[in-house]
């Protein structure tokens, strides 16, 4: 395994801007791949044929949780609004990168000596400080539409790794490991790196038309909820405990015979996993049921803190859920 | 009919567990259709050729909502999500059937003031379920997480009430079966019944793809203003008629489809409804919404404490929605 | 020929409830072909697609016809009967409004009233007014009136100082006034492109028809014309202003080679232009068109509006002039 997950968080790919991720990624996958293609919308569409003539599809996004310029104000200073679902409290006293030209800026917070009581956050009174006094010198650096990534910060720690943008960089990184693991696909294996799906599981719809996949996976790095504010109860993952299988989530129940399978390859193969325990957030499985009617399938690597900028995977996890992959992609599953 | 109706709503099958209640629709309609298809997803497509070049289609979904077991403590209760529209008030003094168990709900509640708290302001993290077992490892074999559960609740029969778990939406999967016993179709007449709808229109959204048919009715209950200090901006009460749906908060219906019917149930003296739903929607939203797009309404039945486990129809209402889809099934008017 | 202001009154005039076009459709389709050749057809949601046939890029316009309203749901005692919405309405809007209901024989009119403050109570004075709150007194042709006739607000267009037009539903109609004599200017060119207006059906509510048209005619770019708030100011938004020229969306929705294009000829060109973020979503047919099929180029201009979704909203009309200019020579260089 490669694992190029380091470097794959650190790159800006914010939903609508993933172009330097598809690049990254293209690099390392295209002289091992069949086909290569890049979609009218940014998606990256690797094909590996495989033993039978029928079509897999499996995913991962390249967007991450992220933010537009949505104004230039009269200070000098930039308003924002989400691109994805982000809690306004994690992005205060951050350091962020504006735009194509990487411009650095910091989202300030008001000094605690200067606040009356609790002051609630909102992406309102949120302001990206580039250092500019007046507008006229700002709007010379960036632009209304440019992108705010969270800035690069990653760091691995033995078998820990933190930084940004793990949901999904990390099935990013699994599926150009496994690409480049050169396995012994049973079915005709498109593997799809798409585009905004934080901001609406947009980019997955198109490429399953494109593909029309008899079965798909989708690979994301999830939930978990394993800390200790949070009661055992409603955790979503665990972290340590293996590749987590969906049965259901927003919007799709997830295949019961694509389900199945995978559990019984994890217990067969004695490979450690979890059963997603919350039903909440969707992803692209849903997109693609409802767009070609395919059966598919969530399995998605453990994280903590996603859609902040800083989260946390372990990576016998992603080993775990590697391993699993490996052995799903070699069998006939439907 | 009755015995239809009991035998589709008695049968457990949650969003994407629906192989249970398609083999008993098939089963039925053995005999009264020329041929039959399962989709990639589990969508079930009937048909019966016509005399005609045209295509209509009638459907409705076979999923029921239901619980999804997500995790087992130390002492072997159950933690559950919700799949489809259920409260955790529904839940709350009736049981869930799971395939190897049943489980009662309880609530937490350290102490009286929160267990009040707690029910003023009900959600799945404050409940959990208790099979009777005594350990995890017990809960586990019999429930293991990812297991689904739907109401346990029988069929009641009291005479033109009907009361059942899952009228939503098996009597429009009845309803159906009915009309393609009873039919002679003027125009090719396809059935489908579309799995996972309570979740997300999932089955619907992909079912007519391929058919492409000239105009599709979405066959579903809806709600009802009935009751005592019931919703004051409907008109909508059991054994009135089917309500022929101008909008729903999902979809407005072709209004080509909505004088279609109001006509067919004129010209009969066949009494119906005209709805209008504040809050909810049907199938006919992603059969629109398909491809080039399928002009789409809905009939429906008008249905109280739907998403309960007990759901109450009046026979009268079925009736009639048949009289009206078997007419227009075998009219020879043009179909738009 | 076109004449934007008598247009635009016209069309605010005509009432085109979200699934009940036709008035506005007839009359754009009639404008149409008066004004070019061109080839007109009805898809299978009634969207009304103007095509203007060359060689080059296919390049599709949309437009959404129809407008907010507002539907009979029940009958009370007397005159009296409660209404819903098509379309997101601020139910304070509609107070002490007359509004129009297209009945089966005709045009009726009732009051939504409000009780004489002198008899009210601080409770109801202090009320967050909901549609439950409010009801609708028919004054003509009350027994002529049923659960589900539609009724519009009953706005007569006029203009303000000469450089404005007032009047409802110019959400969308002032699109479809620059779509139209964007059409017209295009007279003036050579066009390298194969042009489509698409004035589709039901934006406002429920399953909007330019999906559809989109999959259909699956263009290289889709240009959706809307409207947008105009001269409020929105927290991290800049302000946008009447008078100041067409809006140019960004944001993911956007296709941004297409975007820097046409704001480049609009410097070109001396139109004075404005720019808009963003997010999530633009709220607008862009977000379901650009994931069409296999994604198509979207891009979003609108047209700066005051007070959207009430009776009396505001254009200027010099702002439909500039959209259409710059439309028109875009257009005639095949979007580049």
């Amino acid at each position: 395994m490669k694992l190029f997950l380091k470097e794959l968080s650190d790159i800006p790919g914010v939903s609508g801007f993933e172009g330097k991720v598809r690049e990254f990624i293209k690099e390392k996958i295209k002289d091992k791949v069949d086909q290569i293609e890049v979609d009218k919308l940014g998606n990256l569409i690797a094909f590996k044929k495989g033993k039978v003539n029928k079509k897999l599809m499996i995913s991962a996004h390249m967007d991450e949780v992220g933010f537009i310029v949505s104004n230039i104000e009269e200070d000098g200073k930039l308003s924002i609004l989400p691109l994805g679902s982000i809690d306004p409290r994690v992005v205060l006293g951050k350091k962020v990168v504006v735009g194509e030209k990487q411009i650095l800026g910091v989202i300030g917070s008001k000094p605690i000596h200067l606040m009356e009581g609790y002051e609630k956050v909102s992406f309102e009174n949120i302001k990206v400080d580039i250092g500019t006094t007046k507008k006229q010198e700002a709007e010379a650096k960036v632009k209304i539409g440019d992108f705010v990534s969270f800035a690069p910060n990653a760091m691995v720690h033995g078998e820990w790794i933190s930084g940004k943008a793990l949901d999904d960089r990390g099935g990013c990184s699994l599926l150009i490991d496994l690409i480049l693991e050169d396995l012994d696909l049973y079915y005709d294996t498109f593997f799809a790196f798409v585009i905004q799906e934080e901001t609406g599981l947009r980019g997955s719809g198109p490429c399953a038309f494109k593909i029309k996949p008899d079965l798909a996976i989708v690979i994301e790095t999830t939930t978990s909820g394993d800390n200790p504010e949070f009661p055992e109860a409603r955790r979503s993952s665990e972290l340590g405990k293996g590749p987590v299988i969906t049965p259901a989530h927003r919007g799709y129940v997830n295949d019961e015979r694509l389900f199945n399978f995978a559990v019984k390859v994890a217990e067969e193969n004695k490979i450690p996993y979890q059963i997603k325990r919350r039903t909440a957030g969707g992803t692209d499985a849903a997109r693609i049921a409802i767009t070609t009617g395919t059966p598919s399938l969530v399995i998605s690597i453990p994280s903590r803190y996603i859609h902040s900028p800083i989260c946390v995977l372990n990576i016998n996890d992603y080993r775990n859920t590697f391993k699993l992959l490996s052995l799903i992609l070699i069998k006939e599953v439907l | 009919m009755k015995e239809l109706i009991k035998k589709l709503t008695e049968i457990k099958s949650p969003s994407g567990r629906e192989d249970n209640i398609r083999n008993a629709i098939l089963e039925e309609l053995k005999g009264y259709i020329d041929g039959y298809e399962i989709d990639k997803l589990g969508n079930l497509i009937v048909w019966k050729k016509g005399k005609k070049d045209g295509k209509i289609l009638l459907d409705a979904h076979m999923d029921e909502i239901g619980v999804l077991a997500t995790y087992i403590d130390e002492k072997g209760f159950i933690r559950i999500e919700p799949i489809g529209g259920v409260s955790p008030y529904n839940l709350l003094g009736s049981s869930i059937a799971f395939p190897q168990a049943e489980g009662f709900v309880g609530v937490e509640g350290e102490t009286s003031e929160e267990l009040s708290k707690n029910i003023k302001n009900l959600d799945f993290d404050k409940i959990f379920v208790d099979i009777g077992a005594k350990s995890r490892e017990e809960a586990e074999r019999l429930v293991p997480p990812g297991t689904f559960g739907v109401y346990s609740a029988n069929f009641k029969d009291l005479g033109e009430r009907l009361v059942s778990k899952a009228m939503d939406d098996r009597i429009g999967c009845a309803i159906i079966i009915e009309v393609f016993k009873r039919s002679n179709p003027y125009y090719t007449l396809y059935g489908t019944f579309s799995i996972q709808e309570e979740i997300g229109l999932v089955g619907a959204s992909v079912v007519a793809f391929d058919i492409k048919p000239d105009l599709a009715i979405a066959i579903d209950v809806t709600a009802h203003s009935d009751t005592p200090k019931g919703p004051k901006r409907m008109s909508l009460e059991l054994g009135k008629g089917p309500a022929i749906k101008i909008k729903d908060s999902a979809s407005i219906s072709d209004r080509r489809i909505v004088e279609k019917l109001k006509n067919i149930a004129e010209k009969n003296g066949i009494p119906y409804q005209i709805e209008i739903l504040l809050r909810g929607g049907t199938n006919a939203a992603a059969l629109q919404r398909t491809g080039e797009g399928i002009p789409a309404g809905t009939l429906s039945i008008p249905t109280r404490y739907v998403h309960s486990p007990h759901e109450m129809i009046d026979i009268n209402d079925v009736e009639n929605a048949i009289r009206i889809l078997k007419i227009l099934v075998e009219s020879d008017k043009s179909l738009l | 020929m076109v004449e934007i202001k008598e247009v635009l009154k016209n069309l605010s005039n005509l009432d085109g409830p979200s699934g009940y076009e036709q008035p506005v459709l007839e009359y754009i389709e009639n404008v149409a072909k008066k004004i070019a050749n061109v080839e007109i057809n009805i898809d299978k949601h009634g969207n009304l697609i103007v095509r203007r046939p060359g060689k080059g890029k296919r390049i599709a316009l949309f437009a959404h016809t129809d407008e907010i309203a507002f539907v009979i749901t029940k009958k009370e005692f007397g005159n009296y009967f409660r209404i819903h919405t098509f379309g997101g309405v601020d139910p304070k809007v509609v107070i002490s409004q007359r509004l129009r209901i297209h009945t089966k024989e005709g045009i009726s009119y009732g009051v939504v009233g409000m009780l004489e403050p002198h008899l009210q109570t601080e409770e109801i004075r202090q009320k967050n007014i909901t549609f439950d709150d409010l009801f609708i007194d028919i004054v003509e042709k009350a027994d002529k009136v049923q659960i589900g006739d539609l009724a519009t607000f009953d706005s007569e267009a006029f203009e303000l100082n000469e450089k404005y037009i007032a009047g409802k539903a110019l959400d969308n109609r002032a699109s479809c006034t620059a779509l139209l004599y964007t059409l017209e200017l295009l007279n003036q060119f050579i066009v390298s492109g194969d042009i489509y207006f698409v004035f589709s059906v039901r934006e406002e509510d429920g399953v909007s028809g330019a999906i559809n048209a989109s999959y259909q005619i699956n263009p290289d770019l889709a240009i959706v014309l809307d409207v947008t708030h105009g001269d409020i100011q929105r927290p991290s938004y800049p302000k946008i202003e009447t008078g100041k020229g067409p809006v140019l969306d960004i944001g993911p929705m956007i296709d941004y080679d297409y975007f820097n294009k046409i704001k480049n000829l609009a410097e070109k060109l001396s139109v004075n232009y404005q720019i808009e973020p963003n997010g999530n979503h633009s709220s607008t047919d862009t977000d379901s068109i650009q994931i069409a099929r296999e994604g198509i180029s979207t891009l979003l201009i609108s047209i700066p509006l005051r007070y959207m979704h009430t009776p009396y909203e505001v254009v200027n009309i010099k702002d439909i002039e500039e959209t259409a200019r710059l439309l028109s020579f875009f257009l005639a260089r095949g979007g580049e």
